[in-house]
């Protein structure tokens, strides 16, 4: 099988073959003793395997000699016996490395998550979080059942080594008959892959378009039974689903020949071995035994070479998937604390001095920004979409590393506070809250850890009222599904508000919704915000017309730039940019508005 | 496309639909039936005649190969010169030909295989396609995705390898057989059959013990993935409350798990018996050939034909494992299909009820509302009237029911208790098809396909430009129209256009002026604040609204303001109804979100000063 849709991304870099070896024995070299077990006895079963024919053969040959019982009696007990340790050293084998790679798997895994929990936020906006997880999951799978088939294919080219070390001393003549097929076969074998991975392409991609078109048809479902478009959807699946199939039975078509051809390399192969082993046979230059051992062994020899063949893809997918892990658990994190100061109760004193800040290189979102914030001070910042609002918020959650200037909070750089403690003191309520699966109490004191934690209700309480989650099905114990995808953003904003208040932190940071929430939930949110500002520094990223005119001060950024600042009566009296966006984003919320519309 | 026949909905589609579909009755019966009626179908008999044929020749060929070669040696011992070239060109011609019977075969299967997915694939599809609205409001997305594709996939593996591998191991285990009946003494046939035997309880058992095993293994896997995901997910909530050494434990707790699996699955594996008893029955055979020899029963060459022939016993022992993983799999698989196939559809279509163009005056009449098959009310008692061409406003929290009373009208679902009447007259005893005709819907998250805008607006209706360019005008969507490149003919979706919220609720709008219904629900509630286009949208709404009835599920202060009535809702029953100012007197949470909204005076409010 060949995989796609695994592009490069940023954090891929490229091992050097030593390297990524010497890596993945890194790996296993705590589980020494197992795969020292897997080693002696791979090698000591591949030789138990390969002498059952050769005592076979020289029994048979010894037929035309010898009759003594006795003899034929012990060549007998000795098979035997190999065939059982064969099979015990196999059981041992198999078993041990099956140990060590769970083993070894679940180490990647575990290096490769906490990597990635500690990276920055700007490693998750450049990567999605289904290819990590896949990455972390999928493709230590993958590499494990690369090392598994490794296994597998070494201990066969043992048996086939030795095979063909007995053949030679044997017959010479013939064993180098044999072993002309085998690049006879590569060769085939190789030429074929380019084809199967084109064909595997085109397949894949005609699936995409079935699942891609489905997936359509049934997230519009609704709106198509209303409007009576069934037969539409149905006539253009049924053209998808028809080029899917057409185009996978040719892939199917193509993958399925290579057997047979390379069935018939081996069929020409075992003619030569008649004629050529015949003649000795003939004139008495090879016995009968060994002449059926080479007839036989050419099974034995082809089935490792089948092997690599058809999975030489899945082996190199193997390697690129260790590849991709290692990648993700030597990829530096960028944001790191210079010194581990632990704050006491922050005042939430914020000062930024002449920040510079980019995502992208060359992309400054600040150069040169300057605030200072005062400890309890209620700050609304407003500005269109790519201001720098909520990298700002960022920033002060220590979510980014800047590149210049500083951001100083209680007169201390926040690169030098321990960053578990300094964010413990921050509370975050971003514009999608972000609810775990899980029940409306356990997301409200996730990320509490003191005894106060129990009081679930009051903070509820405090943030708008508790009696909203009587309406839920099993109340405080609901589980709100993925997501949260239970309740309505608004009742999210509302877990959310609780969940800071419980933290009590000296910092708080809000991106409001800019999705409208129902009229009831939103009167209940201007309460819990009312009462989460008192008494800490409050930065809120505004959307509502309630909170602009309830903060104490207002700043309006532009371009990464503060144009304006006061509180909202003085900025209406500027007339300037503050008063036009108000005029086309928050008059919509007004009362005078609302009037209007429902004359006209 | 669709041909306008006033039959039920479900009817049109082709061959799948009821009474005319020919798997309705084996999906009843269960998988393997089901299955059995697919293969089994039509044309694709020809195929398994095929491939039985080419299965089984194979099969004899390879038991001959082994049995000349046994000769071939017997005549070389002889030193039988002249029958060194005959055996080699009829080894020559054997190995040519069975690998071109190998291809047939594979060829043969693979083309039942992806027939089997294709058609599969279609009926659960179109069977899908026909399903209630309640059904699919049950369904997530992702999982019909992961049915529709791996599922079905999955019946195709099922039928290459599996099946046809299945096929060959019991070939392979039986042909032998045959030819050592027929080509030695007797009782040479008892080793292969005390290997059969023995072969087939150990499998047995390995499965039993195997399959928890695996089981464990596929749901740990399931779980790290669902554990990471979420904690990355919600990375932001994790940093910003430091917990991440909670998050990475809980998902070590399921990759422990996982490995614990692991290793146990390895150690199963590892005993797997059979490979044991077929290394011992060919010593055992070896043996008894050799004792037959030495009392001159049988040659030489009969001993190594013998004992090529217990070789063929190799495949079924090694391929068994794998075969019985896929089947395991593709049984999981088909069940899951069949599970949703076979749930029933809930509404009466009532294709033979009234046809006639409505008013639109609507009375609900002690509606209570729950889903099938569960006890909790979702709308109780709710009753109102609407005269023609009124709008209608329900506010509400999420999860009042504001949605469900809509769909109630439509008919997407049907009352418990109560009854709706349009014009007077129970929408049950409409023909659900001419009801629907009549009432447009635009919903939340406005949902367009990949069609051209111009399709996605006539959606089904011949209408000509003109008609289409004045239906987007009154939706205020004309302009932004215009202003892409390719017009109305842009496509929609990943390859075309990307609309914003405010746009695609237009493009709906526009819909709605072409279809002209005589009833309209518009649910505008989570459309987010799109300053630029606000005054656009509340226009295009303003518009639609005339001459029509319309329910209107909103959050905006502006439309409720204009609405000739207001429901209230709360857990499902009306906590307030009236008009804007009636409201603001008789009800107190309605009054709050005013004085809290615009920090007004409650007592001048109620008195109506404001």
């Amino acid at each position: 099988m060949v995989w796609v849709g695994l592009d490069a991304e940023v954090y891929d870099r490229q091992y050097k073959d030593r390297r990524l070896i010497k890596r993945i024995f890194s790996y296993f070299s705590p589980y020494k003793k197992y795969m020292g077990i897997v080693i002696l006895f791979l090698t000591i079963s591949s030789l138990t395997t390969a002498f059952v024919p050769l005592i076979t053969s020289i029994a048979i040959t010894n037929l035309q000699f010898n009759a003594d019982p006795t003899y034929f009696l012990f060549l007998i007990l000795l098979i035997l016996v190999l065939n059982v340790l064969s099979f015990l050293f196999n059981y041992y084998r198999q078993k041990n490395a099956a140990k060590a790679l769970g083993y070894v798997v679940l180490d990647l895994r575990k290096d490769a998550t906490n990597s990635i929990l500690n990276h920055d936020l700007s490693f998750f906006d450049k990567n999605p979080t289904g290819k990590i997880v896949s990455r972390i999951n999928t493709d230590s799978r993958e590499f494990g059942q690369m090392v598994e088939l490794t296994i597998e294919v070494i201990s066969s080219v043992f048996v086939m080594l030795i095979l063909i070390f007995l053949l030679l001393t044997i017959n010479s003549f013939l064993t180098f008959l044999m072993l002309i097929a085998i690049p006879i076969f590569f060769i085939v074998a190789l030429s074929y892959r380019k084809l199967a991975r084109k064909m595997t392409l085109l397949g894949q991609r005609a699936l995409a378009s079935v699942n891609a078109f489905a997936k359509e048809s049934f997230s519009g479902i609704q709106i198509a039974k209303t409007f009576g478009q069934e037969q539409k959807l149905y006539d253009q699946f049924n053209m998808v689903n028809i080029q899917s199939y057409k185009v996978n039975l040719k892939r199917a078509f193509t993958l399925n020949a290579i057997f047979p051809t390379l069935g018939i390399v081996q069929g020409i192969v075992l003619a030569i071995l008649v004629y050529y082993g015949g003649n000795f046979l003939i004139f008495n230059s090879i016995n009968a035994g060994d002449f059926n051992m080479f007839l036989q062994s050419l099974n034995l020899l082809f089935f490792p070479l089948l092997t690599i063949a058809s999975f030489w893809p899945q082996f190199q997918a193997g390697l690129s998937a260790a590849e991709r892990i290692f990648s993700i658990i030597d990829t530096p994190p960028v944001v790191v604390q210079r010194n581990n100061l632990i704050p006491e109760k922050l005042k939430g004193e914020i000062e930024f001095k002449n920040l510079i800040f980019q995502y992208e290189e060359g992309k400054k979102v600040f150069d040169n920004f300057s605030l200072k914030i005062k400890p309890g001070e209620s700050l609304a910042i407003v500005g269109h979409t790519g201001a720098g609002k909520s990298s700002l918020a960022n920033l002060i959650a220590r979510f980014y590393e800047f590149q210049g200037g500083d951001i100083v909070v209680d007169g201390i750089s926040i690169r030098d506070y321990d960053l578990t403690e300094y964010r413990r003191q921050i509370g975050i309520i971003p514009q999608i809250p972000f609810l775990w699966a899980d029940t409306v109490e356990n997301n409200i004191n996730y990320g509490c850890s003191s005894a106060k934690c129990e009081d679930v209700i009051s903070a509820l309480d405090k943030a708008g009222g508790s009696e909203w989650t009587n309406s839920l099905p099993n109340g405080l114990n609901t589980n709100v599904g993925e997501r949260g995808s239970l309740l309505s953003m608004g009742q999210r904003q509302l877990v959310a508000f609780a969940r800071v208040l419980l933290e009590d932190p000296s910092i708080l940071i809000l991106d409001e919704a800019t999705a409208s929430v129902d009229p009831f939930t939103e009167t209940r949110i201007q309460d819990a915000l009312e009462i989460t500002m008192e008494g800490r520094t409050s930065i809120v990223i505004a959307h509502r017309l309630w909170t602009v005119r309830h903060v104490d001060r207002i700043i309006v950024l532009e371009n990464g730039k503060i144009i304006e600042e006061g509180n909202h009566a003085e900025l209406m009296s500027q007339k300037g940019y503050y008063a036009t966006l108000y005029n086309t984003y928050f008059r919509h919320q007004s009362l005078q508005y609302i009037e209007e519309m429902g004359k006209t | 496309m669709a041909k306008k026949s006033d039959t039920l909905l479900e009817t049109q589609l082709s061959e799948f639909s009821p009474g005319k579909d020919p798997f309705e009755k084996s999906r009843r019966k269960g998988v393997s039936s089901w299955i059995l009626s697919h293969i089994f179908y039509r044309s694709n008999k020809a195929f398994i005649l095929i491939i039985l044929f080419t299965t089984i020749l194979a099969s004899i060929l390879a038991s001959i190969i082994s049995v000349i070669i046994g000769l071939a040696i017997e005549e070389f011992l002889n030193a039988n010169l002249s029958s060194l070239i005959i055996f080699t060109i009829i080894i020559l011609t054997l190995g040519l030909i069975t690998p071109i019977f190998r291809l047939i075969n594979f060829m043969q299967r693979e083309l039942l295989a992806q027939r089997l997915e294709r058609d599969t694939r279609k009926e659960f599809y179109t069977n899908l396609l026909g399903k209630s609205q309640s059904f699919h409001d049950k369904q997530k997305i992702g999982d019909l995705m992961a049915r529709v594709t791996d599922d079905v996939r999955m019946l195709n593996f099922l039928m290459s390898p599996a099946i046809s591998l299945i096929l060959e191991s019991f070939t392979s285990l039986i042909i032998p057989l045959f030819f050592i009946i027929f080509l030695y003494p007797l009782e040479l046939v008892l080793e292969p059959i005390i290997f059969t035997f023995l072969f087939l309880i150990t499998l047995r058992s390995y499965n039993r013990k195997l399959s928890p095993v695996t089981g464990k293994l596929r749901m740990n896997f399931g779980m790290i993935n669902a554990t990471l995901n979420e904690a990355l997910s919600g990375i932001e909530v994790v940093k910003g409350s430091t917990k991440e050494l909670y998050e990475l434990n809980k998902y070590l707790n399921y990759a422990e798990k996982y490995r614990d699996a692991y290793i146990e699955q390895g150690k199963i594996q590892a005993k797997y018996l059979p490979i044991l008893y077929l290394a011992l029955i060919i010593t055992i055979g070896f043996t008894h050939s050799l004792i037959l020899y030495l009392n001159g029963m049988i040659s030489i060459g009969q001993i190594i034909s013998y004992l090529a022939l217990l070789g063929l016993l190799r495949f079924p022992t090694f391929i068994s494992i794998f075969v019985f993983a896929i089947i395991k799999l593709a049984g999981s698989s088909a069940q899951r299909l069949l599970e949703l196939m076979n749930q029933s559809t809930e509404i009466n279509e009532n294709p033979e009820g009234i046809k006639k163009d409505l008013e639109g005056s609507i009375v609900f009449d002690q509606v209570s509302f729950k889903y099938p098959g569960s006890d909790k009310y979702v709308l109780k008692n709710i009753s109102f009237e609407v005269r023609p061409g009124q709008t209608v406003a329900i506010v509400g929290t999420t999860g009042s029911g504001k949605t469900t009373l809509t769909k109630l009208i439509s008919r997407l679902y049907d009352v418990s208790e109560g009854k709706i009447l349009v014009d007077n007259i129970d929408i049950r005893d409409y023909s659900l098809k001419s009801l629907r005709d009549q009432i447009s819907y635009i919903e939340q998250d406005v949902f367009l396909f990949s069609f051209s805008l111009f399709d996605n607006i006539t959606f089904g209706r011949t209408s000509v430009l003109e008609e289409v360019i004045n239906a987007a005008n009154q939706a205020q969507a004309h302009e932004f129209i215009s202003d892409l490149a390719k017009g109305y003919e842009s496509e929609i979706g990943e390859r075309g256009v990307q609309l914003s919220g405010g746009e695609r609720q237009r493009i709906a709008i526009a819909r709605a002026f072409l279809s002209n219904p005589r009833l309209l629900i518009l649910d505008d509630s989570t459309s987010a604040i799109d300053s630029n286009t606000e005054d656009k949208i509340q226009y295009a709404i303003k518009n639609i609204l005339k001459n029509r009835t319309t329910f209107l599920i909103t959050h905006r202060l502006s439309q409720i303001r204009w609405a000739n009535l207001i429901i209230v809702l709360k857990n499902g029953e009306i906590s307030a109804k009236g008009t804007h100012e009636e409201l603001l007197k008789t009800s107190g949470e309605y009054r709050k979100i005013f004085v809290k909204k615009f920090d007004l005076n409650e007592e001048r409010l109620i008195k109506g000063e404001i």
